[in-house]
């Protein structure tokens, strides 16, 4: 009997030994993958930021520039514009031009 | 000036044309003078003997109010078409980009020679109506570039997120 209660302790405090390493073993492994995770969201975001819309730059341009780019852009627009009227055509309406602001 | 190179004038005859322009005078305007402001009421035509005249609307450009260029007038071209037309008042501001010279038209004038001469006033009011088609053509077809370039940047907007 005492060595069956013997057996009985020795097996309950592996089990406790056991199940505080394993506590102990997931409560560290959750912290190294929170702190990379918004890394590899945050990446991405400030890949677009940077390259989807080039106006999202526009504010570094100086306006003198801005307004240049925006006249020479309103001149090719109606160029195009006035070829569609002599020669109307879908492939007209819709051809590209130079224009600063559209690249 | 050469009647045949005015657009007021196309298709009118030689004599009646030159009465028209006896109806006009001559203004000379330094570059960079406005000749008139958006929204102001129009009683002249013009139509521009020398140099070139801007049309431009107003715009907000990061805080600051510009003026963008709409349109481009030349030589030979009429420009102050509102005249004619009501509610008679100037929907673009017009500039001289260069040192520029007019002639210039009272509105009471022309409809008082119209309303001797109907058939000159008809073919005048036609080459009118030509240049309102013209610009209204023109920014139907800006219109609908400007709307697919909005609909691709939506489309890739949405397909970012």
């Amino acid at each position: 009997m005492i060595m069956f209660l013997m057996g009985l302790a020795l097996a309950m405090f592996g089990l406790a030994v056991t199940a505080a390493a394993f506590g102990a073993a997931t409560q560290t492994e959750p912290k190294p993958e929170t702190a990379i995770q918004p890394h590899l969201e945050l990446a991405p975001e400030r890949f677009f930021a940077d390259s989807h819309r080039s106006f999202h730059r526009q504010p570094n341009v100086p306006l003198e520039v801005l307004l240049l780019q925006i006249e020479q852009h309103v001149r090719l627009e109606q160029a195009a514009a006035e070829s569609f009227i002599s020669l109307p055509s879908p492939e007209v309406l819709n051809c590209r031009t130079e224009s600063p602001l559209v690249h | 000036m050469p009647d045949t190179h005015l657009d007021l004038l196309k298709s009118i005859a030689l004599e009646d044309a030159r009465a028209v322009l006896a109806l006009g005078s001559r203004v000379s305007l330094p570059s960079g003078t406005v000749l008139f402001e958006l929204g102001a009421p129009a009683d002249h035509l013009y139509v521009i003997d020398r140099g070139r005249v801007n049309l431009t609307l107003p715009m907000q450009v990061f805080g600051h109010e510009e003026d963008i260029l709409v349109e481009e007038r030349l030589p030979g071209q009429t420009l102050g078409w509102s005249a004619l037309i009501p509610p008679h008042r100037f929907t673009l501001k017009a500039t001289a980009q260069i040192d520029t010279e007019l002639l210039v038209f009272r509105r009471a004038a022309l409809l008082d020679h119209f309303a001797a001469h109907p058939a000159v006033g008809y073919a005048i009011v036609g080459n009118v109506a030509a240049t309102v088609g013209q610009r209204l053509q023109v920014f139907q077809a800006m219109w609908l570039r400007e709307m697919k370039r909005v609909l691709e940047l939506s489309r890739g907007t949405r397909e970012e997120k």
